[in-house]
Formats: C-alpha cells, structure tokens, sequence
C-alpha cells in the first residue's frame, strides 16, 4: 500500500472541488489507519495531514496520543511534525500531556539547537502549572545556553511559564535581569527579554523602576526601533509612579520626535507621552505645553501629509487621547478633523466622529453638527440615485446605514451632552431634530425595539435612533421653556398626517418611534399650538390604529389634551355646541377602534377616555345653552395642575421604601394551583363567554389583569365569576367597592388625582355631589397627593432646587435639570471600594486573553529568595509522577477499547456554520444527510465491513 | 502580547491559524469566519485596523485607556491573494505589527523565492517555522529577516525550497505577492 503525502492529499483536495468533504472524510479514514502503524515515517505523515486538516476544522483530538508518539521521534523532521501537532491540537482538557513529561526535559537539554528549539515554541502553548513546576530547573539552565537563539527563546518561554506557575519568576527574574544588564548580550536576547519585561510591566511597574536607568541607556543608544518602541511603551507605565523620569524623558523622546524617520516610532513616541501622563502634570507649563503642541503638530503632519489611511487613523487615535487634557490644542487642529469626517474609510472617519465629540465647544458645535447634517443629506441623497453605480468617482461612497445612524446618535450626544450646557441656540436645535427625523436612515434594526422601557431608563444605552430623537424634543420642549413653543410646534408639524409621507418618505414603520414622544408633547403643551384643530385630526387619524402599542397610549393621552384646548379657545358662539359634538363623534370614532385594542394599556387608556368623552357627548345634547360643567370643568381638570418637570433616573431609587412594604412576600403560596383552577374554571366557563363580552365589558376585573385580585379570589372562591353572573344586579355596589379600593390603594401614589379638597386645589361641587350622593363617609381631606415627608429625617428635606438654582449666564435659556433628592450616602453607589485593576480579574474574560493577573500579587523579592523546601517539592512531584501513572494507565485501557470497538470512521468536522449546512441539506442534498445520519446509527459490525471493502479498495486505486 | 497570527486567501480558506492561546476547534473557526467577514467587507484603500468582530468584543473592557490582558486590536494586511491578521493586546505597537507583518512576508519570500499561496499551501510547516522563529508564545523574539532565515534553514536545510518547486512544477499558475517593497 502507498500513502498520499501532504502534497498528494492537497493535490487531491484541489482536484475534488465539489466533493470536498467526501474526499476529506476518506482521507481522515486513511489518516486513521495510517497514524496506528508502527513505522514512524507514515506515523509522520499521517500526522501532518491530520494537522492540515484540522486548520480547515477537523477534529483531531482523537490523536493526541499518535502526537506524543510522532513527538517522541528520533527524526528531526518528525519530531518537529509531532510538536506542530501538539501546539495546534492540544486543549487544555488533554490528558496525555502529563506523559510528555520526560520527552520534553529530554528534549530541553538535547544538544542539538533545532532540537531543543521545538520544546522552547512549543511550551507556552501547552503549559500547565505541574508541568512548569517539573520543567523549570531545566529551562532555567538554558538562559545561560552558548546560543543567542536559545537564549531569547527561553526568556519569553519561561514568562509563559510565570503566567501559569508565578513562582518560575522567582526563579528566572534574577537571570533574565542579569541578561539585560549585561552590555555584551545579543541585541536579540536583550530585545527579547525587554519584550518580556513590556508585557510584565503594566502588571508590576514597582519592580522594573530601579532598571529605568539601563532602560533609558537602551533607549538612546540602541538604536534598534521594535526594541525603542516597547521600551517607549513600558516608559510610559513607569511614569506614572515616579514623576522625576518624566524630566529626564522629555528631552530624549522630544529628539526622537524630531528626528526620526520611522512613523512607528514617531507614533509610539507621541503615544508615550500621553500616556504615561507627561502631558498631564502641574509644574514647568512652559516645558510641556511646548511637547503638547509639538505633539499634535506631528500628528497633524500625519493626517496632512501622507495619504497613508493608517497614519491617519492612528493620528486619530492619539488625538482622542490628548483631546481629555488639552481640548484646545486639539480643537486648534479642528479643520484637518473635520476633513477625516468625509474620509472614504468608515474607520477613520468613526475615530474623527468621536474626536470631534470630545472636543466640541459652545462655539463649534453648530459648525461640527450642521456638517454632519450637511454629511447626511448627501448619504441620503445618492442612495436612492446612485445605486446603480456605486462606484462612480465622484458620488460619495455609499454609507452602510448603521454607519448613519451612529451619525445621527452622535449629533445627539454632542448637543445634550452635560445637559445642553453647549447649545447656545435652541430654536436651532430644534430645527436640527426636525432634519434628523427626515434624515432617518431605512432599514432601521428591530432589535432596538426589544425592551425600550428600559433602554429609556438608562440613558447610556443607546436608544432606537428615532425614538431618540423624539426624545429629544421632548426633553427640549419640558426642560427649556423659552422654546416651548417653537418645540411644540416643530412636534406639531411632525405629527401631522400630511406631512408625515415627506418626513418619513422610505415606509411608515421608520418614524413611529418619533411620534410616540412628539405626540406626548403636542397634548401636554397644547396651549402653543398653531393649529389645535389640524393636530387633533392628525392624533385621530384612522391610520394611526396601527401604530406600535408602544405609541398608542401616548397618542391616547394627548387626543383629550388637545381636544380641551379646542373646546376652551374656540369661540363661545352658537356654533361651538355643534362644532364640539362634531369633533366628539369624531374623537369617539376613533376610541372604539382602540377599544377593542389586544394591548391592553392601549385598551384601557381608550376605553376610560372613551367613556368620559361620551359622558361629555351626552352632557351636550341638553337644551341649556350653559357650557356643560363636565365640558368646562371635570374634564379639563384632568390635565391641568403642577407642572411636569424632569425627574432624575436614580431618583427613584433614592426614596426609602415604607416598612410596611413587603416586596418579598408571596401573594399566594399555591400560586400555580391556583392559576390552575383558574384556567379549568375558565375553559369551563368559557362557551358562556362572548369575546365582545371580554372586550365590552371593562369593568370586569380579569382574575389574570393583576396579583392582588388573585389574592382576592383565594379568599373567596370564584369571586370574580360570582361578579360576573351577578353583575347586572350587583354592579353598583360592587363598582362602589372597586372604586373605594383603588382609591385607598393610590392615595398615596402621586399620579393619581385624588379628589381632594385642599392639597390639589380642585375640589369641585361635582365631586362632593358625587360623594355625598354616594352615601360614602370617607375623610377625603385626609388623603394627601404628594407626601412629602418621608418619614425619615435623612430624607426629609428635598433638594429640588440645587440644581435649579445652577444659574445659567446671562443671554442663555435655562435648561431645568433632573429632580432628585439628596443622597443618603448608605445608599448610593460611591460608598462601595473602588476596586484596584486586579480585584476584578476573571469576571468578564475575554477569548484568547492570557490571564497575567497571578503574577501581579507575586512579591520579586530582593532578597534570599523563599524557596520552596525540598520536601514539598518532593510531595509534589510525587502527586505528580502518581497523576502521570493514572493517565498513562487510563490512556492504555482507551486505546484497547479504541482497537476492539473502533472509532467512528468518520472525522468529526466542527462545524463552522450551521445555517449554510442545513441550506444544503434543504437543497436537495437530503439524501447524503440522511445517509450519513443511517451509517453513523448502524453498529459496529457493518463499519468493519466497509472498512474491508475500503482497504480492498484503495490498492486498486494507487 | 500577540493573541493569534492567522492568515487566510480571498475566499476565507485559512492557511495558517496559530493561537497563542488553547482554543477549542470551532470557536477558531468561528472567530475565523467572523474576521474574514470583517477583512472582506473593506476596501482596498482602507486603513490596516479592523474593530473587534462580536466573539472578542465580549470581554473587551470598554475602558480601553489602560493596558489589560484581554486583545483589543487587530492589524491585518493583504498581499494578493492573502490576508495576513494579527490580534493583539495594547501592549503591542499597532504600526509596528504591520511592520511585523511585512517582516514575516519577507522572510516567506525569501524562504520560498517569489512566495506565491500555493508555496504557502505546500510548504504550510515551513510557513510554520519561519513564524516559530519570528513569535514565541505570543511574544516577538526576532524582527532581522536574516536571522529568522538562519533559523529556518538550520532547521530544513534545502527542504522548503525544494518544495517550492515542487509546487511551480505544477501547472496551477504563480503570482508572487506584489507589494512586498511598498510600505515603510
């Protein structure tokens, strides 16, 4: 029998297009047989094909033993196949390592360089903290090897050991010191170890401050860039801690600014000195205000000058450092900015975007804003008319849409950031959001919509872009009052219904998250209105039904608003009856469509209204010619009283629970028995139950609308099924007792108008008629809207007017800022320790970070150093050498069961993505699918047969 | 430190995947896919700096400021065929690895005369020990094309040039990598 090569098996796969996969399974069978001989040369071979392979996602692991075997190997060549098989294959679940233990010592101290070099790679792929424990005598033997070669390689390979066995630093830090000092060492080795030293500095720059002084030497007179560069990166970790480097610093890495040709090294440089603070210091101004300019005119250079994209970029990057301490050198630079905003590269031109958010002033931010407006008007434009063409020169390149709306999130951030301390011109922001709408990129993604409640809750998170700008005008129309009006008017425009088809021209959907806040602010600032007639009409306009039920409630709560403002300013004539029951019939037209609403907020919003406007309705059709009390009183009422100011979003948070609030207890301890019963009873019940019922029947209470009527209904039985054949008789008392409860549940719930006297200032004749015809004697007085006092003495005076009192100069509008009360320092955040960089490691472990964390606690003392006693270590090679045993035995007891079962012939191949796979499979290839699922279900037996016919097979085919 | 060195061809067929760190097979070939999703994507003119595909952008602390273990850059670039990717952390110079990249294309160049993919196919442990003389555990201990090719040939001799011409004998056609002078 012949074997394919490696470059048989690639021939062959170039040869198989189409049939791949096939091809490979058979070569993963061939492999499979190959890699169990016992002559090495095919061992080998088998092997790397096996690697080969595995590049492209085929399982290996099965193979790690053959690994050790081909590792093992007296040939160079081999050997090195079997340590590439280890480095590319092993998983930290693989066993087999611990019987690698003597080949590697073997192998460290061989005399053969090549030889010895496979181990050194190898190593920090596979380390594991026993392994290290058993290998470390041996490589630190190795740092003082003839060899330059060895030597660099054994520095890095013992700090991967460090990472995973601290105690190895110990050990080596002293040598690899040695070799650093050392003026007669290979410029690789020292280059190497100060490699090393980069990556362990920021962990523990303690340790390497008494070097700074040969790292400084090394520095100027090196001359080798890649090992100026680290070192520049390590200086800047060291600074921090002794501000006497920065002095002696400056002047080497102002010379190399100046005079070197290398842009990388003139990067890190520039890097250097923003990072390690140099910048940032008080004294000698004059000194370092020099550097920072000429910082950021190299960097300007490097945006100006060259053409190259990433000197651009990494400009960018560095710029975004400086802009936090010297935001005018940066803005200084804004032209160049601003021309890397229209960069043709989405990369360069983020970085800009964010560099010109961080350095916008009260008096750039129109100029910045109104050219990213500028910006989006041309993406919009060309997108509809270029698409066929997107490769013209001279259109603008075609924006992904995720990229404009990032714009648009942008140009809202810059405007509202510290609470539109910027803005110097509101009328012109709101001109700017009403833009915006229109410039909303389609294709907006869904995901947004998942959970807004919340997103709306924390500020940082970004919102659905539309909803945000909504937001916006909102914010803008409640929290600056001298643009009251012009916001509300730019919400009316919004909101009408014929000028909703230019606003939101690419489909309905994309604009709805606008109008759920606009439509809020149209309602509650009704009184500026230009046209209150035109904006109701639009609010009841029968295409708005289908607005998201995010939406509905909000247009719901402002229909009666406005309706309010009409029937108060329109004018008291005789046509104003007819004019009010017309609008009426209209506005009622439009409820019933809600009424029937699935979501129930929308549903129950339309209904209440519903049912007061046709109270209201009715109340105009009686002869008298007064206005109707429930027109010109109750109604408008409702709506009016104190003013709606902003809210801090911890402010919430703040107010002390009372301690009759029991958050944590059960309302029912057999809940689910009890939402069983419900449902039998309720499947019984349910021939009788109309769904017109269901949705006619408001008054109702659904036993499943709420916990507390569970509670209700375990107390007594079927209460509310009792209600629900008895209501025509019952429904009186029964609403009477309803309302009562609510009533007490909300009285102190400051959203809720009580109908009381004193504290709301509304207290009408109507009410009391109301009460006494009732019969109820219930102290209405007593209950008061707002408690103010809460009951505790921490909390008992409320800074409402702290920020209020934050007196904006003179010429600019005030911006009222979020209420929210003092904070009682138990509870606020600030009191938890600030945790150091390494109190929080491992939380949030990013894929292939390399935890470096172990070496930060390690104390590299100076000293004699502690280590550890014979004894120990003998224990511990004992546990380990008995470990080894076990795995050595467990290894040979699976490879005899792997010889009498047989593996899966099959390779296993990881997938990589599943969509693609089962699209094939629905492509008409069902029938391999199938087939293979049938002969991995078929047992052992029929496998060997194939495997007979296979090897009767293939001979003929070589 | 450097996290992984992979480099693929137009079509996202992988020809090197070296991970510094133990990974298991299909979330390499995820993360594999996801970068070559990202390198596809751009243009030929765009900047050498790719964002974080979705699986690295996971544990990425967003305070980006300071240095920390998890990778937050990836340098890639594209000679013909072929992208060469670096993902590394902070610690790493982000104009340097380009450097790095250019270093490794050269001595692949040099190995092989005139490298061309399909060398890079066939001579796939040769492209292996060039990067083992270049990068050990993520750490870079040569830059000098001269020494990382003493390197390799004290390791194969003659080997990886015979077969590279093993490779130009077949009739599949070879374009070296243009561009290898270009940059610096």
């Amino acid at each position: 029998m012949f074997e394919k090569s490696l470059y048989d098996l690639i021939k062959g796969l170039r040869g198989h297009k189409g049939g791949e996969n096939e091809y490979i399974q058979s070569s993963l069978r061939e492999c499979k047989a190959e890699i169990k001989t016992q002559d090495m040369d095919k061992k080998a071979t088998a092997l790397l094909k096996l690697i080969y392979l595995e590049m492209f996602g085929y399982d290996m692991s099965w193979a790690s033993f053959h690994v050790l075997e081909v590792m093992s190997s007296a040939k160079y060549l081999q050997k090195r196949v079997g340590y590439l098989g280890a480095v590319q294959s092993f998983r930290p679940d693989t066993e087999v390592l611990m019987l690698a233990t003597n080949l590697l010592k073997k192998d460290i101290v061989t005399s053969s360089i090549p030889n010895m070099s496979l181990p050194l790679i190898t190593l920090p792929h596979i380390i594991t903290p026993s392994l290290a424990m058993s290998l470390l005598p041996d490589l630190l033997s190795r740092l003082s090897h003839s060899s330059p070669v060895v030597r660099k390689k054994t520095v890095v390979c013992l700090y991967r050991l460090a990472l995973v066995y601290p105690e190895a630093l110990k050990l080596a830090w002293p040598k690899i010191k040695d070799h650093l000092m050392d003026d007669q060492e290979d410029g690789s080795v020292t280059t190497a170890a100060i490699n090393v030293v980069c990556e362990l500095g920021w962990r523990r720059p303690h340790d390497f401050l008494p070097l700074a002084p040969r790292f400084f030497e090394l520095l100027v007179d090196s001359g080798n860039n890649w090992m100026a560069i680290k070192l520049i990166k390590l200086f800047a970790t060291l600074t921090p801690l002794e501000p006497r480097l920065t002095r002696k610093l400056l002047r080497p890495l102002t010379n190399i600014i100046q005079t070197t040709s290398a842009m990388s090294l003139l990067y890190e440089c520039i890097n250097g000195i923003i990072q390690g603070g140099i910048l940032d210091g008080e004294e000698n101004l004059q000194e370092r205000d020099e550097v920072a300019t000429l910082c950021v005119g190299k960097l300007r250079g490097m945006i100006v000058m060259d053409s190259d994209p990433n000197l651009k970029y990494v400009a960018l990057l560095a710029l975004n450092r400086i802009v936090a301490t010297h935001p005018t050198l940066v803005s200084m630079q804004q032209d160049v900015i601003m021309d890397c905003l229209d960069d043709a590269d989405v990369s360069i031109r983020l970085q800009a975007l964010e560099l010109a958010a961080g350095m916008v002033s009260s008096d750039s931010l129109q100029l910045v804003v109104n050219r990213l407006l500028d910006q989006l008007q041309r993406a919009s434009v060309p997108a509809a008319e270029f698409v066929e063409s997107p490769e013209s020169p001279n259109a603008p390149t075609l924006w992904p849409s995720d990229y404009q709306t990032d714009v648009i999130h942008r140009i809202l951030d810059l405007c509202s950031q510290k609470n539109y301390s910027e803005i110097l011109d509101f009328e012109w922001y709101v001109a700017v959001l009403v833009q915006l709408v229109g410039l909303l990129p389609p294709l907006e993604s869904e995901d947004d919509w998942a959970h807004p409640k919340e997103q709306e809750a924390i500020p940082n998170v970004r919102m659905n872009a539309a909803l945000r700008i909504g937001t916006e005008i909102r914010n803008v129309a409640v929290r600056v009052k001298g643009v009251r009006m012009e916001a509300t008017r730019a919400a009316e425009s919004l909101i009408f219904v014929d000028n909703r088809s230019t606003f939101f021209p690419s489909g309905s959907t994309i604009g709805d998250g606008v109008l759920g806040p606009i439509a809020w602010v149209v309602g509650e600032y009704a009184e500026y209105l230009l046209s209150p007639n035109g904006t109701l009409m639009s609010l009841i306009d029968i295409s708005n039904a289908s607005l998201p039920s995010r939406t509905l409630p909000l247009f719901l709560q402002a229909i009666p608003k406005v309706f309010v403002q009409i029937s108060q300013t329109s004018q008291q004539g005789d046509f104003w009856k007819s004019e009010m029951s017309l609008l009426l019939a209209r506005v009622v037209e439009f409820l019933e469509v809600l009424a029937a609403h699935p979501d129930l907020d929308v549903q129950e919003r339309a209904i209440e209204f519903l049912e007061v406007l046709r109270l209201a309705a009715e109340a105009l059709t009686s002869d008298s010619q007064e206005i109707p009390f429930l027109l010109a009183e109750v109604i408008p009422n409702l709506f009016t009283g104190l003013e709606l100011n902003p809210v801090a979003t911890s402010a919430q948070r703040k107010v002390v629970l009372p301690d009759s609030l029991r958050l944590e207890e059960a309302f029912n301890h057999d809940l689910p028995g009890l939402f069983h019963n419900l449902e039998s009873l309720s499947s019984y019940e349910s021939k009788s139950w109309e769904t017109s019922d269901f949705y006619h029947l408001p008054e109702l209470s659904s036993p499943n609308k709420q916990g507390r009527d569970l509670a209700l209904v375990d107390l007594q039985p079927h209460a509310s099924y009792q209600n629900f054949t008895d209501a025509p008789v019952e429904s009186s008392t029964a609403v009477q007792r309803r309302m009562l409860e609510r009533r007490e549940r909300f009285k102190d719930d400051p959203f809720y108008i009580a109908p009381s006297g004193e504290s709301s200032g509304m207290s009408t004749p109507f009410h009391e008629a109301l009460n006494t015809s009732n019969g109820e004697v219930l102290d209405i007085d007593s209950i008061p809207i707002v408690d103010l006092k809460l009951g505790n003495e921490k909390l008992s005076h409320v800074d409402f007017d702290r920020q209020r009192s934050r007196r904006i100069p003179v010429g600019k509008l005030v911006v009222a800022g979020d209420e929210t009360f003092e904070t009682p320092i138990s509870l606020t955040d600030t009191s938890r320790p600030k945790g150091t960089g390494d109190d929080h490691p491992t939380y949030k472990r990013s894929l292939l970070q390399v935890d470096s964390s172990s070496l930060g606690n390690l104390p590299l003392a100076k000293g004699p150093y502690p280590q550890v006693s014979a004894d120990e270590g003998d224990a511990e090679m004992a546990r380990a050498m008995q470990q080894v045993e076990e795995v050595r035995l467990r290894m040979q007891r699976a490879s005899e069961r792997i010889q009498l079962e047989g593996t899966p012939a099959e390779g296993t191949l990881v997938k990589k993505k599943k969509k693609t796979k089962k699209h094939i499979a629905s492509d008409g290839d069902v029938g391999t699918v199938t087939e293979k699922l049938a002969e991995s279900a078929i047992g052992k037996k029929k496998k060997r047969k194939k495997k007979a016919q296979e090897s009767e097979k293939l001979p003929g085919e070589n | 430190m450097i996290n992984a060195v992979l480099v693929f061809n137009n079509n996202g067929q992988p020809r090197l995947t070296k991970f510094y760190t133990q990974l298991d097979t299909q979330t390499q070939q995820s993360l594999i896919a996801q970068i070559y999703r990202l390198v596809a994507q751009r243009p030929a003119s765009a900047c050498n700096f790719l964002p974080l595909p979705p699986l690295l952008s996971q544990g990425a602390s967003s305070s980006a400021s300071g240095p920390s273990d998890a990778p937050t850059q990836i340098t890639y670039r594209t000679y013909a065929t072929l992208s060469f990717i670096m993902i590394s952390t902070s610690t790493e110079s982000p104009l340097a690895l380009i450097d790095l990249i250019q270093v490794f294309v050269e001595a692949l160049d040099r190995m092989f005369e005139n490298v061309c993919e399909l060398d890079l196919i066939f001579g796939y442990e040769t492209m292996h020990a060039v990067l083992g003389e270049m990068i050990v555990g993520g750490v870079v201990v040569e830059t000098h094309i001269e020494k990382i090719i003493a390197g390799v040939r004290a390791q194969e001799g003659a080997l990886g040039k015979k077969k590279a011409v093993q490779a130009a004998s077949t009739s599949l056609g070879r374009g070296a990598l243009p561009g290898l002078g270009a940059w610096r």
